[in-house]
């Protein structure tokens, strides 16, 4: 579903943010990316999500080159970044209408949708009022559901479990097993290691830019937790 | 007092940009930062020998009847009628919506001074035009009287005075506006309404104010009385610049200072409420799954981008009222024959230049009511969504397009038709009157799309950074108002050729531009856009 090959990127003045990383996520999967701040994993789910121009290497998704044909990649991706910054002057509802039409969502799907994830995170009462009364975790809900509404191919979360409470992150987990259980797949950041350990059957770790380590969780961490695994990569790779 | 200056500075450093200036290691942003600097310096310097030429004009004229003080009462006065208009629909923003505000809030400094840096901000921006106007204005004062050296002495912090007061004045009209509609559920739409009505019953009420001019008798005092009339406080500055008068230099400064203060404290004590009141949003009635309606992309484009106008009342403001000046003005003729204003205006062709310029008086209107040269910086952090969204970006760009014709085009048709009936044009001009500014239109929409994607400015605090000091604002703006001068010269110029083929001629320029604009849009808009 995702295959990213040899991909890099430099910050303007030549430092490398991101050097020749590859990864694939198969259809699926729940893939968590894992690294301390500034290791370069926004930097690479920009660039996965088309948001981020990029030089070296190749990113495809569903076999569709990212550099070549950007907007069908996108309409096969849905994207919530860390902090999603929504348009305070409209209303949830309308936020959902406006991302429906340009995902090409039919009116029948967005309503079946709309009500069944809205209900899922208790948002639906809220739905009638403007953004700028949101809650930061009522935000992150609506940048969810309108995430879920499209039925992406690839769902690409930056720390989507920031600003959750337990409820709403429970039922996030429960959502993303069941949209990969229908054969979507799910790229992740995170830096809740427990999190991570329970819920993807893949993991990668960045450091400084450069992968090192990746694959199934359990191969990942051997017998170790995750954490430990974690911290003597970091500390000592 | 040290927190005010440093609230201000901080301020003031995003505002121009200079800190990213200053600080980026980005060669190619550095040079864009320089050359937008450069072509600021070079237009302010422009602007300064232009101010220069036209107070030696003036001061030319007053010198015959003996009344060279009415050069700075003049100057003073204009100063100040600008700066309280312009500062009046931006000081609501300024004040109050700004995102930074929980920052500033939370740290241990006091209200009052929060609300002093504020005010400041905009003391800063209308000391810039005080000092375009008033600088030139005293020099050439001070060629043709030499004065004593008294005249320096005050002349300084006089001018830096000048813009305190009409700027209170204003940011007491804006924070009672926000104080009211803050009470309001729909307090942003009471903002926009009250204001714009405000400053429309301030338009009419100076048309009153002239129409007393013609029978003043004597010309020296006449003109006096009519500048101390509109502006009392500049008596009190002549008194003191021309006739050395401390008592009157001490009044005039203190009432400025004085001013300022009362008015940050006052202020200070309200602040939060007003701007809890204008910021809380009240949770609507309990939602329910309605049926709901699919559209195409640009329709959702579309009306989220008229949605995100309406929201904002600095925006309407900026770019609306040019819209509405012209409604009103084409009303106001269809009451006074262009005979009538020929002999007011003194002179006797009037009616004939306005048959076949009209078009370009209506586009003037429309260049002022240009809102796609904000409206991808106004984007912000929000670019995100359509960034990674799966539409082609030249329909995105293209929805802005639409939204800034949707202002602008009813609005010119209206007046345009008002127009005709007024100036009793023949058929040919009627056609030139509605076509051209239509053409003009799509020109200044196109334009200000494309500057705005060549000049973005995503990074603000407060909208009025980007509808109002924005390079892209500024630049659309200048070359909207190049190509209106072009057929202005051309008409005086090209004495010999009927001033309709010159409309036509450059309607059918403009139209050629605005294709080639379409085509680079559809063109090169994807690759701009997500270079942003």
């Amino acid at each position: 579903m995702l295959t990213i090959r040899q991909f890099s990127k430099s910050y303007k003045g030549g430092k490398k943010a991101v050097h020749n990383l590859s990864l694939t996520v198969e259809k699926g999967d729940i893939y968590g990316f894992i690294g301390h701040n500034g290791a370069g994993k926004t930097t690479t789910i920009r660039a996965v999500v088309g948001v981020l121009d990029f030089e070296e290497g190749e990113i495809e998704i569903d076999g569709i080159s990212m550099k070549k044909d950007p907007l069908a990649c996108k309409s096969r991706i849905a994207y919530i970044p860390d902090n999603p910054d929504l348009y305070d002057h409209l209303t949830g509802i309308q936020y959902l209408g406006f991302i429906g039409d340009l995902f090409n969502v039919s009116r029948k799907d967005r309503e079946l949708l709309i009500a069944k994830y809205g209900g899922a995170f208790q948002l639906t009462p809220h739905l009638g009022d403007l953004i700028s009364g949101y809650s930061h975790g009522m935000k992150q809900k609506l940048a969810i559901i309108s995430a879920l509404i499209h039925k992406p191919k690839l769902l690409v979360l930056d720390e989507p479990f920031v600003g959750l409470d337990p409820k709403a992150a429970h039922t996030l987990k429960t959502i993303m097993a069941e949209v990969c259980s229908e054969g979507s797949a799910i790229f992740f950041s995170t830096h809740v290691l427990d999190t991570a350990e329970k819920l993807c059957n893949k993991i990668a770790i960045i450091k400084e830019g450069r992968l090192i380590a990746g694959g199934k969780t359990e191969d990942v961490k051997g017998e170790n937790s995750l954490e430990e695994v974690f911290m003597e990569l970091i500390d000592h790779d | 007092m040290i927190n005010i200056w440093r609230l201000t500075k901080l301020q003031l450093l995003s505002t121009f940009g200079l800190n990213k200036a200053l600080h980026t290691k980005d060669a190619k942003e550095r040079r864009k930062q320089l050359l937008v600097s450069l072509a600021i310096v070079c237009g302010v310097l422009l602007a300064a020998v232009f101010s220069f030429g036209y107070s030696y004009a003036m001061a030319a004229a007053f010198e015959q009847i003996g009344r060279l003080d009415l050069l700075l009462a003049i100057m003073m006065a204009v100063t100040s009628v600008v700066a309280f208009f312009t500062t009046v629909y931006k000081a609501g923003g300024v004040l109050f919506s700004y995102k930074d505000y929980d920052l500033l809030m939370s740290l241990p400094v006091k209200t009052s001074h929060v609300v002093a840096s504020r005010v400041l901000q905009l003391y800063v921006l209308n000391l810039f035009f005080t000092l375009i106007v008033m600088l030139p204005a005293g020099v050439v004062y001070a060629l043709k009287v030499r004065p004593e050296a008294y005249y320096y002495l005050l002349f300084v912090p006089l001018l830096l005075s000048i813009p305190f007061i009409p700027i209170i004045a204003a940011t007491v009209v804006g924070a009672l506006i926000s104080w009211v509609s803050s009470r309001f559920r729909a307090s942003r739409m009471i903002n926009l309404v009250l204001t714009l009505l405000f400053v429309v019953v301030l338009i009419l009420g100076s048309f009153t104010l002239d129409g007393n001019q013609p029978e003043l008798a004597d010309l020296g005092t006449g003109l006096a009385d009519m500048i101390f009339k509109l502006y009392p406080l500049a008596e009190l500055y002549v008194d003191a610049i021309s006739a050395y008068r401390v008592d009157a230099f001490l009044v005039f400064t203190l009432l400025s200072v004085l001013s300022f203060a009362v008015f940050c404290t006052v202020l200070g004590t309200r602040y939060k409420a007003i701007h809890t009141g204008l910021s809380t949003s009240r949770a609507g009635r309990k939602y329910t799954m309605q049926p709901l309606k699919a559209s195409t992309a640009f329709q959702a484009l579309y009306r989220k981008e008229l949605r995100r106008y309406f929201s904002s009342s600095i925006y309407v403001l900026n770019t609306g009222i040019g819209m509405v000046l012209l409604f009103i003005m084409s009303v106001a003729l269809l009451f006074t024959s262009p005979e009538q204003l020929g002999q007011l205006a003194d002179v006797p062709q009037l009616q004939q230049y306005l048959n076949t310029l009209a078009p370009i008086f209506v586009s003037f209107f429309v260049a002022l009511s240009c809102t796609t040269s904000s409206s991808i910086s106004l984007e912000g952090n929000h670019l995100w969504i359509l960034r990674s969204s799966p539409v082609p970006k030249h329909i995105i760009l293209l929805s802005k397009v639409a939204v800034n014709l949707t202002i602008t085009v009813p609005v010119t048709v209206v007046s345009c038709v008002l127009l005709m009936i007024s100036l009793g044009t023949e058929w040919l001009e009627s056609l030139l009157l509605l076509v051209i500014p239509v053409i003009y239109a799509c020109f200044s929409a196109l334009t200000g799309v494309i500057v705005n994607l060549k000049l973005p400015k995503l990074e603000w605090t407060t909208e009025v950074q980007v509808v109002k000091q924005s390079a892209a604002v500024l630049v659309a703006m200048l070359l909207s108002f190049v190509s209106l001068l072009v057929p202005l010269a051309l008409k005086f110029l090209l004495t010999g050729l009927d001033g309709k083929v010159i409309m036509l001629g450059i309607g059918v320029i403009l139209a050629g531009l605005c294709a080639g604009m379409y085509r680079y849009l559809k063109n090169a808009g994807e690759r701009l856009f997500l270079g942003l």
